[in-house]
């Protein structure tokens, strides 16, 4: 009897010793996962009608997915009448929306990237949500202008932002110390920019340089400058491209000179496919990223010390871009009012509070602007305060992409191949013009 | 008599469609209805969010004036075919003769040759994208700084390369079993006739290896016209559209523009359906034309 009990005492201790090593690799949020899967089985039992609601996005990282759950969760607490199906979608996301949306098996509610959105509406995929704003009594001055602005087509609302990012200027304070220069302030000017840049460049160490300033040939960086020279990349109805307009030429030339003059390079001089990953390295003193790179400096490179301010203003002023994902509803919801209640959940106040002291995006709700988080972390504010500031939207209209290739290519013809900048930008214009025809 | 020899037949007939019916079912809705049905897209406007709108040939005469597919996509697709066809043939025809020799580890030889055409071509891909970063083995030992992905001038001969090392595996193995075919006594006679090795190979092997040169050519050419995955995977169609070809470009019109152009993508894939089926013909003529061999 007594030796039973004793083993009895074993198989426990190890149960319990099996349930904890089980758990600790991944961090708390898991403990959120577990909460979900257990409550959810009770919730279940409630032998009620539930309307479904099938909710879909892309995975970014297990992490953000989690976060997610646990909002869902909460939703699923208040209320037990309906039932969200998250289905998320790894891989191509655009791809498999397409593809569902061409066989009419889209789900309710789904996320939609501020790049390529306006096609949905236009093709009457997405549902206007005006009406189902009004009926819980949220309002569009609730979120940012510039954010809810960007998903109003033709006067009607189609999405509510879940979240944002904007570009921030990152700077390394190691480099910044050893170079004796005072670190950047939201302050700051492109002759500033240049400055610093001169004189953080060291390209002493043939196998380490460091430069003061990186320029990548990228569409989601440079039209920051053409914005700060007074530019734009597309007209105002988006039917034609402004890309060789002296301002965004003037822009380009200022971009690319830091190349030129040996004080900035490429990811691809470097050997690297992302400036992320050399600013880490503190091969590049100063980047333009945004919000994304917080996180991954602190898994990747946890001993860089940086800091973030704003873009430094050009000739005409402040200038930034926004990069935004809304939820939109599918024009096909058989619920569109229990679809509504989910996507009003996910961005009400106290889910926007849960994403922001996530570390992972940046909230879309005004009133979150004077949250106790963004007084504590001034590098996410400067990224939160980028969208009040001269701030425009990820957005090229209907050939968007061929906006971005062209655009990108002008700038890699210049760096690659000294293709004179003007001759570069008209080139890029004219291919985007044959897109339109 | 003869009726019930019919009526045998048939229902012979039946029960033979009827076990292929599985394959069947699938051949028709997977190959036969998505080709015809891709036929009746190619003359639609069609961005996958509205039902196809019948547009005749316009999509055709968009793809034929349009600049990327004129100036990068297809004379990079043939410079591809005319650069990686003759090479891969020509190593995997010696490496076969050199492995039907009577060798030490003629049949692990055999294996390593043959390894790199059964990996995924995606993670063969990744390897080299590796192996030619701008730190990597490639640029170690040879002492280089070039950035093989990166560079218009490179980065499309790193893909054919790739392609090359791993079919020659695959056309190594079909030249195996051709050169086996081919009967030791005429070997044997050549021999007894004063022939050296040189004219062995030349005279004897590779005419009677005729056929299966066509073949081996033919599948090299129709893969090669395809080539898909190591670009979407390596490059992406760049650095400045130099490894965009026929197939990338439709994905990219399917797939990835902001304003899906479904119709036009199909125009091509039509067109470049064509292309393959023209090609093929001619090569046909070419080496079967040239004193044929009766097998």
């Amino acid at each position: 009897m007594k030796s039973l009990l004793k083993l009895i005492t074993v198989l426990c201790l190890a149960a319990v010793l099996l349930a904890a090593c089980g758990a600790p690799a991944a961090p708390e949020t898991i403990t959120i996962k577990e909460t979900v899967t257990i409550k959810e089985t009770q919730i279940v039992e409630v032998p009620a009608e539930k309307t479904e609601v099938r909710l879909s996005g892309w995975a970014s990282s297990p992490s953000e997915t989690a976060l997610l759950e646990s909002l869902l969760y909460k939703f699923s607490v208040e209320n037990p009448d309906i039932l969200v199906k998250y289905e998320p979608i790894t891989g191509d996301y655009k791809q498999a929306l397409l593809t569902a949306i061409a066989s009419g098996t889209e789900p309710d509610v789904f996320y939609n990237d501020i790049f390529w959105w306006q096609e949905f509406a236009k093709n009457d995929v997405l549902l206007p949500i005006d009406d189902l704003m009004a009926s819980t009594g949220t309002t569009k001055d609730m979120f940012i202008p510039s954010l809810l602005d960007a998903f109003t087509f033709d006067g009607k609302t189609y999405g509510i932002p879940k979240d944002f990012n904007t570009l921030g200027m990152f700077y390394n304070k190691d480099l910044f110390d050893k170079a004796g220069l005072e670190y950047p302030t939201d302050d700051w000017t492109w002759d500033n920019l240049k400055e610093a840049a001169t004189k953080l460049t060291d390209l002493s160490d043939a196998n380490k340089p460091v430069y003061g300033f990186c320029t990548p040939p990228d569409p989601g960086r440079f039209p920051a400058f053409v914005f700060q020279n007074g530019g734009t990349v597309m007209n105002d109805d988006f039917s034609d491209t402004t890309l060789d307009s002296e301002a965004a030429i003037k822009a380009a030339e200022f971009y690319t000179s830091f190349r030129a003059d040996k004080i900035g390079a490429i990811p691809s001089d470097l050997g690297e496919g992302w400036q992320g990953t050399l600013f880490g390295k503190g091969q590049c003193a100063m980047v333009y990223e945004g919000g994304w790179l917080i996180p991954y400096l602190r898994d990747q490179f946890p001993n860089t010390k940086y800091g973030v301010v704003m873009p430094p203003a050009g000739p005409a002023g402040e200038g930034n871009m926004i990069f935004t994902v809304a939820y939109g509803i599918s024009a096909n919801t058989k619920n569109p009012d229990a679809a509504w209640k989910v996507v009003d959940f996910l961005t009400n106040e106290a889910s926007q509070q849960t994403v922001l002291e996530s570390g992972f995006a940046l909230p879309s709700r005004v009133s979150l602007q004077n949250s106790d988080y963004l007084k504590n972390n001034p590098n996410t504010a400067a990224i939160f305060n980028g969208a009040l500031n001269g701030a425009k939207p990820f957005f090229w209209g209907a050939f968007g992409s061929d906006v971005n290739d062209q655009m990108g290519k002008g700038l890699e013809r210049v760096f690659k191949e000294n293709q004179p900048i003007a001759d570069a930008m008209k080139q890029a214009a004219d291919a985007i013009r044959q897109a339109y025809k | 008599m003869s009726k019930k020899i019919s009526r045998k037949k048939v229902t012979e007939a039946l029960a033979g469609y009827a076990f292929i019916s599985p394959w069947l079912f699938i051949f028709f809705t997977f190959t036969v209805f998505s080709l015809g049905y891709a036929i009746y897209l190619s003359f639609t406007r069609y961005n996958l969010l509205k039902p196809p709108v019948w547009w005749g040939l316009e999509g055709y005469q968009r793809v034929l004036s349009d600049e990327l597919f004129l100036t990068k996509a297809l004379p990079n697709t043939f410079k591809y075919v005319l650069i990686v066809v003759p090479i891969q043939t020509m190593i995997s025809l010696v490496l076969a003769f050199v492995m039907d020799q009577s060798l030490r580890f003629r049949r692990a030889f055999r294996t390593i040759f043959y390894l790199p055409s059964v990996t995924s071509s995606v993670v063969i891909s990744l390897i080299f994208v590796w192996l030619f970063a701008p730190q990597g083995i490639f640029n170690q030992i040879t002492h280089l700084t070039i950035n093989w992905l990166d560079n218009p001038a490179t980065a499309f001969y790193v893909i054919m390369g790739m392609n090359i090392f791993t079919t020659s595996g695959t056309l190594m193995l079909i030249f195996l079993s051709g050169l086996q075919d081919i009967s030791t006594t005429i070997y044997e006679a050549a021999q007894i006739d004063g022939a050296d090795p040189v004219q062995v190979f030349f005279r004897i092997t590779i005419p009677l290896l005729r056929p299966v040169i066509f073949f081996v050519v033919t599948v090299g050419v129709i893969g090669c016209f395809q080539v898909f995955d190591q670009i979407f995977v390596m490059t992406s169609g760049g650095p400045l559209d130099s490894t965009t070809t026929l197939t990338y470009l439709i994905y990219k019109w399917a797939f990835r523009d902001t304003t899906i152009k479904m119709g036009q993508a199909s125009s091509l894939a039509v067109i470049l359906t064509l292309i393959i089926l023209a090609v093929t013909l001619i090569q046909r003529r070419v080496i079967e034309g040239s004193g044929s061999t009766t097998q």
